[in-house]
């Protein structure tokens, strides 16, 4: 069966009408026939669920054939947002879902910004993709009005010169009425470590997203249209307040995402010996990186839609004679530490810059600050020689050279046609097989948070177990480095369910930990609240099931309890699972970086530490087992079926 | 005895960018506490998750109140926390 079959199955079995107050439509574009449709989540989805990331599960699970390959125009690609997103304060977040042309495994990548929120102000909830354009496209939706049109203007154009361009032609104001969500010239040139703008700074940036869009010849999604107030089932506004008063008192929030934002993690990093340094040989770097030496060239603080955080930190290197990579937003601590420590940089100046040129290139700074470190540490070794590297020299702590390497991987240019290639590189015949021994990377995705965690064992299986690949933001136990949780067991016990040890390195029910995060980091996707304001993530006190449960009621009139959307958070892995498995993912996969198990952590308090296989395996299995999946992390036959049965499979 | 405290920005208008204990202590508890003394209220501010304790560079994840300190220690307050 055919996409074009696969979405008239589907859309003739979806409802024609709003299933609750708020809720938008489906947008169904045929970029090859530039035809468009509509159609509603039906209600059992949105409650087993939820929207957002959970609901783009569904529209992948029944529209994915695998026996294509993930650039295939007839692999979809689908964005979505939550229920909240866009009403809600921090809930300006949204998915966007397929098959990763990166790792091979799942596609599914956040952003926030303004798009997922205006979006809906158009009254579309998801946007399903397939086919592709017969020419370069873009997709304009001004008012809820649909149009395709003529994308070859713009390419070559990356983000910044998108962004100009884009204001110019359609008179739209950014942050007022108009967002965007579009690729560069990395996208157009299928680059596998290229993302999805959305925003200056704002990315749907793992597992290649870019490098999809450009396999539809999609340029870019426009949204234009006023914002409003929606019909929501009861007055919301109230509890928003609420919502507000409790992110704005919570100390991570005031004391550091709105004054510096997420750099403040480097510090703690580095002295517990777990700052993933010049691709994971060392684990600790300088001082001279540490979030208080970015403050001089700190201007400001940015946010997204509605949102009262601003975690967002502007840049301006103050150059007397600027050039556009000289300000920007940003850096994100996953970005400073890829472009930090891990390509041996010290200078702030420098991972500002190359921040800088990521976001205009429209580069996943976590994917290709791997693809770099990899590629040095194989050049150190001898593995690969300037033969290889079109006579490229690959030396740590070479900005200039790194930044000339980010331009050519986005050209696809000489070496960088082999950065471009990512996680892929031995596969597609760049490296010798002996390099897979120096990958750091899990179902075939780097590591976007660079902290090393041969110490935080529920860090570690978290990353072994993230559905799409090693990847810190879908079940992070963070609370597990912070000591006064750690010491008070009570608490503890009672934030992830029951007991989990108060100790960094033992394995004792830390996959309790992990199944707690990963239920509400879930959620929080599929209703389109920010990870760094939800609960377990940054701090106990933020926002979490009663505050999703309570706007939900009063935005949907759709009533859960608490354990009904820790079941919904389950759901949402338990289909990402089903459709892992359906692309080859087993047990097998859930696990580490060699480096991990077979090296003892270098430096720091905790050196001498590694992971234990056995140990290792038994917390896996610990986890499958309250996870309610087989041994080979499957939903287990009951459960299969009544998901199957809410997916209409 | 002289342990020197080093506290991040949010401290600044409470405690200022540093301090001295000169008071007998033995460990990081007995030193929070005699830090309240100095500064009422500065305990109850550092009993928040964000926040870990580092004793000369060294930071602790647990079992935090019965670390030994001794003379000549530096010990520094750090947030700690997730980012993107």
């Amino acid at each position: 069966m055919g996409i074009r079959e696969r979405v008239a199955k589907l859309v003739g079995e979806m409802p024609r009408a709003p299933q609750f107050p708020s809720q938008g439509a489906t947008l169904f574009v045929d970029l090859e026939r530039r035809e468009t449709s509509t159609a509603y989540t039906p209600l059992g989805v949105t409650r087993t669920l939820l929207g957002g990331r959970g609901a783009n599960m569904y529209y992948l699970y029944r529209l994915l054939d695998e026996s294509l390959s993930p650039l295939d125009p007839n692999i979809p690609m689908i964005f979505g947002s939550g229920p909240l997103t866009g009403l809600v304060p921090s809930a300006a977040r949204g998915n966007c879902t397929s098959w990763s042309p990166e790792s091979g495994v799942l596609l599914d990548a956040n952003a926030g910004d303004y798009f997922p929120s205006f979006i809906r102000m158009n009254g579309f909830d998801h946007v399903v993709l397939y086919g592709k354009a017969p020419s370069w496209t873009v997709i304009i939706i001004r008012e809820g009005v649909v149009t395709l049109e003529d994308g070859t203007p713009y390419v070559g154009m990356d983000n910044i010169d998108m962004r100009e361009a884009i204001a110019r032609d359609t008179g739209g104001t950014w942050a007022r009425n108009l967002a965007m969500v579009n690729i560069t010239r990395a996208g157009e040139n299928g680059v596998l470590a290229s993302g999805v703008m959305a925003g200056p700074k704002a990315i749907y940036a793992r597992g290649g997203p870019g490098a999809k869009m450009g396999s539809l010849g999609l340029k870019a999604i426009v949204t234009l249209a006023q914002t409003h107030e929606f019909p929501t089932a009861q007055p919301y506004k109230p509890y928003n307040r609420v919502i507000a008063q409790k992110l704005l008192a919570t100390s991570v929030v005031k004391n550091a995402l709105s004054t510096q934002g997420t750099p403040f993690l480097y510090k703690p990093s580095r002295l517990l010996g777990a700052m993933g340094t010049k691709n994971n040989q060392e684990t600790t770097w300088t001082e001279k990186l540490d979030a208080e030496h970015f403050d001089h060239y700190r201007p400001g603080m940015e946010g997204c839609f509605r949102c009262p955080v601003n975690c967002r930190p502007l840049n301006d290197l103050h150059k007397a004679t600027p050039d556009k990579y000289d300000q920007g937003d940003g850096p994100e601590y996953v970005t400073l530490g890829k472009f930090g420590p891990n390509l041996g940089i010290d200078s702030v100046a420098s991972v500002i810059r190359l921040n800088n040129i990521c976001n205009d290139l429209g580069l996943d700074t976590a994917s290709t600050g791997s693809a770099l470190g990899w590629a040095f540490e194989l050049f150190q070794r001898g593995i690969i020689t300037t033969a290889d590297t079109g006579g490229v020299a690959l030396a740590w702590g070479d900005a200039a050279t790194i930044e000339r390497l980010l331009f050519m991987t986005a050209a696809r240019e000489g070496f960088g046609n082999v950065l471009a290639d990512s996680t892929r590189a031995v596969e597609r015949g760049h490296y010798p097989p002996e390099a897979m021994k120096y990958r750091i990377a899990v179902k075939g995705l780097g590591q976007s948070d660079p902290h090393d965690a041969r110490i935080l064992k529920a860090f570690a299986l978290g990353l072994a177990v993230a559905t799409r690949g090693m990847d810190h933001l879908r079940n992070r136990a963070t609370l597990e480095i912070n000591a006064r949780i750690n010491d008070n067991p009570a608490f503890k016990t009672e934030l992830y369910g029951g007991p989990v040890s108060a100790e960094p390195t033992s394995y004792v029910d830390k996959e309790r930990a992990v199944r707690a995060c990963e239920n509400i980091y879930a959620v929080g996707d599929s209703v389109g609240m920010c990870r760094f304001t939800t609960k377990l993530f940054n701090s106990p006190s933020l926002p979490g099931m009663e505050e999703f449960r309570t706007q939900l009621a009063n935005v949907t009139g759709l009533e859960f309890t608490a354990d009904e959307l820790e079941q919904c958070g389950l759901n949402v892995m338990g289909v990402e699972r089903l459709i892992n498995h359906r692309l080859g993912v087993r047990r097998k996969d859930d696990t580490l970086p060699d480096r991990w198990f077979d090296e003892p952590n270098p430096s720091g308090p905790y050196k001498g530490e590694r992971i234990d296989r056995q140990e290792f395996d038994a917390m896996l299995s610990r986890f499958y087992e309250i996870s309610r999946l087989t041994n080979e992390g499957v939903p287990t036959e009951a459960w299969r079926k009544q998901l199957a049965g809410a997916l209409g499979a | 005895m002289a342990i020197t405290v080093n506290f991040p920005a949010a401290f600044y208008p409470l405690a200022g960018q540093s301090m001295i204990v000169r008071e007998s202590v033995s460990t990081v508890g007995q030193l929070i506490q005699a830090l309240d003394r100095l500064v009422p209220g500065i305990s109850k501010e550092l009993d928040d998750p964000l926040y870990n304790i580092a004793v000369n560079d060294e930071i602790l994840l647990h079992a935090v109140d019965s670390r030994p300190v001794k003379d000549g220690d530096v010990v520094e307050v750090i947030p700690s926390m997730a980012g993107g």
